[in-house]
């Protein structure tokens, strides 16, 4: 597994090779000028450029407004992501939002694990609920994230940071990942990256 | 307001569906061909106050969340009884367009049902012939933030209007005949961790309601809207500005609770009175005393749910059944079960209203509340103080141990006890019907700042996987406090209970099996597999002569049970 380090490596390239002059206020620009900003790293295509970048296009509007709202306030933190928010204000916060719901997940097709690590998966998740928020079957719903067929790097980096205290915009999600075993968090990753999306944009 | 005004309830419905296709909600909606004539509207009768307040004696109808403004959920009806429930059968079945967690309490108005889904769908249904009148799905906003699953729990009618609240935290009255949008208003901001999955309660033209939001660092609140136009009649604060109480180090029933009142003192010098982001959601129906006028109700869990740290004192009024007057919503009295709760004992299940006796073995006017703790609580009506409480319907084990960073098993669990299922009494039994869990937890506490609406659990509860869980149905003597019977079943216990005149007692469980009990006994005198989860309160009424009982059956999203979407009508064949 890539380090977090390395992987944010990875998307810093990513993000200065796509926009060498990264824009510092955009608030005048369209929805859609705003959003070719994301396609640098997120993916023209909504597929991602790097394994450790989320994506997007499809992912739930409340949710996805959090997270802009919070990298502006900081704290979500996040260098490449701050220069993006910073010259953005609520309302473009909320287009941005509505633009990548409305667009269709990309489908990866990230394979099934090994049923033992189903297993330690599914016993991890019953433990501490994540259905609860999440839902049956990991759509999520408003500000609650969708976890299935995301990147399961991803997956694994997010729940280690909310681990760690690194992700600090969510200190119940700190506290839900602190109780379940380091070990346990890569097969998490991989089961939740292989469900099926459903809805998603469409 | 949403501008989504039409004069025809299907093409609302139509147009509502076409223009959030793309929302989440939609993951879970099932693709449903539909006829697309235009349907006449349902004939619903104007509904009075008087058959609001006479709702406890109508066999016809079903007109309140429990049934009537006491809440005993006691049907008077008995042509389906002991004798015959055997030959019980479906009438109907009615799919809806949701599969999701269902908890939606029947309302039956004249020959119209009204019922909800998860993400807070609204049908108008023949109650005969289970035929759909019109079908009503709100607008979501794309802000909401709940911790338990999209629940709804049902509608309040009054006048020709339907009402229920949101998940993004919005009261919406509807067109009782069309299911088109009356007015709309915003209860609170979403995005500071308030929402809405409890039905509302109608009554002398205010529509009461509380809000969730106690794992998010809310100030909770209990309000009277006009019935007319959505206008705020007036505002409870359920965490009152001086919060800390009287340092009370024990909790209802004389056991120690462990805490650390120097270290609490030290904090509140340090940090003042934590009322700002105390939690205490109001998540359940009032109960309404018209000669009183006044309303009772239960005040959820503080925030955040296992780290007392931040919040010093008794955390009033969380956990406490508390009194307001009707017409102004000036506070009477209260009661606190749990004060400083660290282990998410919400009260929660709905407050009954009903005769019980003092400590002398004189009949005074009661109030009777079943807690996560797994206790019926039997208090006074007149000053809120409390007469007795039951025999524990859950085993208690390591109670009350504090919360540790490395975690530390307890039982009851967070769930309970008796979660939000509502209870039903038998008065000639002097009985009262609970639904409970047993399900041991680690209680882990861990210290973050209050972090502006989101999840904050001050740590994490967790099921411990290995350990056995299972419910069980009981029967709680409210006048002894002693356990008459009690049926354990597979599963944890969610959804609620009906009793009825036929000396009956419904309630459904987890794995699908919806059963009828005798009162007296709790011997099962008839079951029916529902094929999801039965986790919602069951109705009864009654049309051209013929009595039905009615249940959702579509699991639960908080424990997980297998999801369905259907209603489900019985009847004598």
């Amino acid at each position: 597994m890539m380090s977090a380090k390395r992987s944010a490596q990875i998307a810093i390239a990513g993000i200065v090779a796509a926009f060498p002059l990264m824009p510092t206020a955009v608030s005048a620009a369209s929805v859609e000028e705003n959003a070719q900003i994301c396609a640098g790293c997120h993916g023209e295509n909504g597929v991602p450029q790097a394994k450790t970048t989320p994506i997007i296009w499809g992912q739930n509007e409340g949710y996805l407004y959090l997270q802009l709202r919070d990298y502006k306030s900081g704290a979500r933190k996040n260098e490449q992501m701050s220069s993006v928010v910073a010259g953005l204000e609520k309302a473009d916060f909320k287009a941005l939002a509505s633009h990548f719901a409305g667009l269709k997940w990309p489908s990866m097709n990230f394979p099934s694990p090994p049923k033992d690590v189903t297993k330690v998966a599914l016993t991890a998740i019953g433990s501490v609920g994540c259905t609860s928020c999440h839902l049956d079957q990991f759509q999520g719903d408003g500000t609650t994230a969708r976890l299935a067929g995301q990147q399961p790097e991803y997956l694994f980096d997010t729940m280690t940071a909310f681990r760690d205290g690194s992700r600090a915009n969510n200190p119940g999600m700190s506290d839900l990942m602190k109780a379940v075993q380091p070990a346990d968090l890569k097969s998490i990753a991989e089961y939740l990256a292989s469900l099926q999306v459903v809805g998603g944009g469409q | 307001m949403v501008g989504m005004k039409s004069s025809h309830a299907y093409a609302a419905a139509l147009t509502a569906l076409l223009a959030f296709s793309v929302l989440p909600a939609s993951a879970q909606e099932i693709e449903h061909h539909k006829n697309e004539k235009v349907k006449p509207p349902a004939p619903a009768p104007t509904v009075t106050q008087e058959m609001l307040t006479n709702a406890g004696s109508d066999a016809k109808q079903f007109l309140h969340t429990n049934l009537n403004y006491e809440q005993t959920r006691f049907y008077p009806g008995k042509q389906i009884n002991a004798s015959n429930v055997s030959k019980l059968r479906p009438a109907w079945i009615f799919q809806m367009d949701v599969r999701e967690s269902l908890e939606t309490s029947p309302i039956i108005v004249g020959n119209v049902m009204y019922v909800t889904t998860s993400f807070d769908h609204v049908y108008a249904l023949n109650a005969k012939t289970g035929e759909e009148h019109w079908h009503y799905k709100h607008k979501m906003g794309p802000i909401t933030t709940y911790c338990c699953g999209p629940n709804n729990r049902g509608v309040a009618v009054l006048g020709d209007k339907v009402y229920f609240a949101t998940l993004d935290a919005k009261l919406v009255a509807l067109d009782a005949k069309t299911g088109s949008l009356v007015w709309e208003t915003e209860i609170a901001d979403p995005e500071l961790g308030y929402s809405e999955t409890m039905a509302p309660t109608a009554v002398n033209g205010k529509i009461l309601i509380g809000t969730n939001g106690g794992e998010y660092g809310i100030r909770g609140f209990f309000r009277a809207y006009d019935a007319n136009n959505g206008k705020l009649v007036w505002n409870f604060d359920t965490i009152p500005e001086n919060s800390v109480g009287v340092w009370e180090t024990k909790d209802a029933t004389g056991h120690d609770m462990h805490r650390d009142i120097a270290a609490e003192k030290a904090q509140l010098a340090k940090t003042g009175d934590p009322y700002k982001t105390l939690g205490g959601g109001v998540w359940q129906n009032a109960a309404v005393d018209l000669k009183l006028n006044r309303i009772y109700f239960v005040v959820g869990n503080p925030s955040p749910d296992l780290d007392g740290a931040p919040r010093p004192g008794d955390n009033l009024y969380t956990d406490s059944l508390v009194a307001l007057d009707l017409n102004t919503g000036n506070y009477i009295c209260h009661f606190q079960y749990i004060p400083h709760d660290v282990w998410d004992l919400d009260s929660v299940s709905p407050p009954i209203l009903i005769d019980v006796k003092d400590k002398d073995g004189k009949t005074v006017p009661g109030v009777v509340h079943a807690g996560k703790t797994g206790y019926v609580y039997v208090n006074k009506r007149d000053d809120c103080s409390m007469i007795r409480f039951s025999e524990p319907m859950v085993a208690q084990e390591n109670f009350w141990t504090l919360p540790t960073p490395e975690g530390a098993r307890m039982l009851p669990g967070a769930n309970g006890g008796v979660e939000w299922s509502p209870m039903a009494v038998n008065q000639r039994l002097n009985l009262a019907y609970a639904v409970n869990l047993h399900q041991p937890m680690t209680y882990q506490v861990q210290s973050s700042p209050y972090p502006d609406g989101k999840l904050w659990l001050g740590g994490a509860f967790k099921v411990i996987p290995g350990e056995e869980q299972f419910g069980n149905v009981s029967a709680v003597n409210y006048n002894t406090g002693k356990i008459k019977w009690k049926v354990t079943t597979p599963q944890p216990m969610m959804g609620g209970v009906l009793a009825t005149a036929g000396d009956l007692v419904f309630t459904g469980e987890a794995d699908g099996w919806f059963r009828a009990y005798n009162a007296d006994s709790g011997k099962i005198l008839w079951s029916f597999q529902a094929g999801a989860g039965v986790n919602a309160p069951p109705s009864a009424y009654a049309i051209d002569g013929k009595e039905y009982i009615v249940v959702g059956a579509g699991g639960n999203t908080q424990i997980d049970f297998k999801r369905g979407n259907n209603i489900i009508a019985f009847t004598l064949d």
